[in-house]
């Protein structure tokens, strides 16, 4: 092991699980990346607008920042907005679905997969397209996209799928199998870029809304692992974002076998896991686990207590991991996106970063 | 012909079987029998919901048996509830559900509702995307007792506390207890924006409403 590696070397043996200078660190800082570019006053809507604006916040972010990855996460209303829902586009907000287009059980079967080379898809794709040529081999990169039971929650509202998929599940699967076209034909075009990897958001596997069968019937037992299957074949590897209260890490870890997956940790949930929970209950062992600060430092604490917060969990993740015979396959980052709103406190994403590089040191 | 012991159970069961068009009939039946209206929520319908909701929070069910067991209620409440005197509902706790201005995330101020509805309160809601100005003006309006506010994201959790602030303006805040939810709010937040609390789930809001607040 180099003593003082690139941040490439360290993601690529972090997800081997060798012997790292120190451990990995990606607060998943996004939209707020923008602030770093041109004079500071790019709009969310044009970030999440134009491909090479898109692009340029997260080079901008890896310059300034010395992440170890890139995740080109744009937000959660870009699939749904080219399937026809209205997207409300704030200038300093993140774009989100105010006009659902299910109001009845037929219109579950009139989704069809939109042109991807128009919209914010295409948008997205492109995007990613620069960050892989920018990126690769500076850091890993990954292109984030919604998975097909979000895509689709996005689209008919949360409240009224989940009713619907309890009274009447079969215009739902219907629907879920045009979402997973969907899905597959921008793993086709991802798969083009040079991107390394397809980061999906499962968002629902999670406790606090759907247990096992209901997840398994609805995403876990088939479209998911259709599209992780795919995702391989076309030359990247897979990784998973779910930011919920009670993942369900058996399904995404244990069976879907991410190369990382990425989560948030609750406190004041019970049964919300820690990262020593995790990494005890050998999720961590095949898989490079991302997470848990809470977002919430990036806008309200000091930078002080974010380099307590994060010296505090590396110490939690270095004796956890050693406890476990593991060498590295834990990377700080916080559970969630960082606020992409202008208040978001930069240096304290830098804090994150710093602290990682010197309280996450491992001695082997 | 049913008893009024028969009639409560129906409507506590179409409640936990998820039975809408059950909840209607038998409330509609209620009422034909010349029920009280009151008793037939209390006895019927919220005891259904509160088995629902002990589910829920053992992680027995989940969001889509929960969200049809709340259509059910809301079926046989919308019933129920013309037919009440406002004389009778007087005493009775009143609460305000909102998605703070901005956001339109509202499943779980829905649950925060149902629950509290099961739990006795009546409940106003005011909906999703609500400016600060039009919460406070219908809480100052109604004198209403209690507010529970809720946002999904980081960027709109300013306005919790515009609209804390904007009580404080128009003299309603001290009538009124606040607390709010959503996973980027923490009891710290609560504490600096002036609420009074932070619902850790719709189960823990009721409790803390009825006990702690």
């Amino acid at each position: 092991m180099k003593m003082t590696m690139t941040n490439f070397e360290r993601a690529q043996a972090a997800l081997a699980n060798e012997k790292v200078d120190h451990l990995t660190s990606y607060p998943i800082a996004c939209g707020v990346c923008r602030k770093l570019v041109g004079d500071g006053k790019m709009t969310y809507r044009d970030w999440a607008n134009d491909p090479e604006k898109f692009a340029s916040a997260f080079i901008a972010g890896q310059k300034h920042f010395g992440f170890d990855f890139a995740i080109g996460l744009m937000d959660l209303s870009v699939m749904a907005g080219d399937l026809g829902a209205h997207v409300r586009m704030d200038d300093q907000n993140t774009p989100f679905v105010d006009g659902h287009i299910v109001n009845s059980m037929e219109d579950y079967d009139k989704f069809t997969v939109p042109d991807i080379t128009k919209g914010r898809t295409n948008v997205l794709i492109k995007g990613t397209e620069k960050i892989a040529k920018n990126l690769n081999g500076k850091v890993v990169t990954s292109a984030f996209v919604e998975g097909p039971l979000l895509a689709l929650s996005q689209s008919a509202g949360a409240e009224r799928l989940f009713m619907d998929m309890f009274s009447d599940p079969a215009p739902i699967h219907r629907a879920l199998k045009v979402m997973t076209a969907y899905d597959s034909e921008i793993i086709k075009a991802m798969g083009k870029t040079g991107i390394n990897a397809i980061c999906w958001d499962y968002l629902w596997g999670n406790y606090a809304c759907l247990g096992d069968a209901e997840y398994g019937e609805f995403e876990g037992d088939k479209y998911a692992p259709q599209l992780n299957k795919e995702v391989l074949e076309n030359g990247m590897a897979m990784a998973v974002h779910n930011c919920a209260d009670l993942p369900h890490l058996n399904t995404q870890i244990k069976k879907f076998k991410p190369s990382i997956y990425s989560m948030a940790y609750y406190p004041q949930i019970e049964g919300s896991p820690s990262a020593t929970k995790t990494i005890e209950g050998g999720y961590a062992d095949h898989c490079l686990v991302a997470g848990q600060i809470d977002p919430q430092v990036f806008m309200r604490s000091t930078v002080e207590q974010v380099t307590n917060i994060t010296r505090d969990l590396c110490q939690e993740v270095k004796t956890a991991l050693c406890k476990r015979g593991l060498k590295s396959s834990y990377c700080i980052a916080s559970g969630c996106e960082v606020p992409p709103s202008l208040e978001c406190k930069m240096e304290n994403i830098k804090a994150v970063v710093d602290a990682t590089a010197k309280y996450g040191q491992m001695q082997y | 012909m049913a008893t009024k012991q028969e009639i409560f159970e129906r409507l506590a069961n179409s409640v936990t079987t998820y039975k809408r068009t059950d909840a209607i009939t038998t409330a509609q039946e209620s009422l034909s029998m010349k029920i009280d209206p009151v008793e037939s929520i209390n006895e019927g319908l919220v005891k259904g919901m509160s088995v629902v909701g002990d589910k829920y929070a053992a992680h027995q069910i989940y969001l889509p048996q929960v969200l049809t067991a709340a259509s059910a209620m809301y079926g046989a409440l919308d019933i129920l509830l013309p037919m009440i005197p406002k004389a009778e509902l007087k005493d009775a706790k009143t609460a305000a559900t909102v998605v703070v201005e901005g956001d339109v995330h509202d499943i779980g101020k829905n649950i925060v509702k149902t629950m509290l509805t099961a739990g006795g309160f009546v409940v106003t809601d005011l909906g999703k995307d609500v400016a600060p100005e039009t919460i406070a003006d219908t809480i100052q309006k109604n004198k209403i007792g209690i507010l529970a506010m809720s946002t999904l994201m980081t960027p709109t959790m300013d306005n919790m506390k515009k609209t804390v602030d904007q009580l404080k303006e128009c003299g309603a805040r001290g009538n009124c207890t606040i607390t709010i939810g959503g996973p980027p709010t923490s009891p710290t937040f609560a504490k600096e924006i002036g609420a009074d609390h932070r619902d850790l789930n719709a189960q823990d809001c009721v409790r803390w409403l009825k006990e702690g607040a």
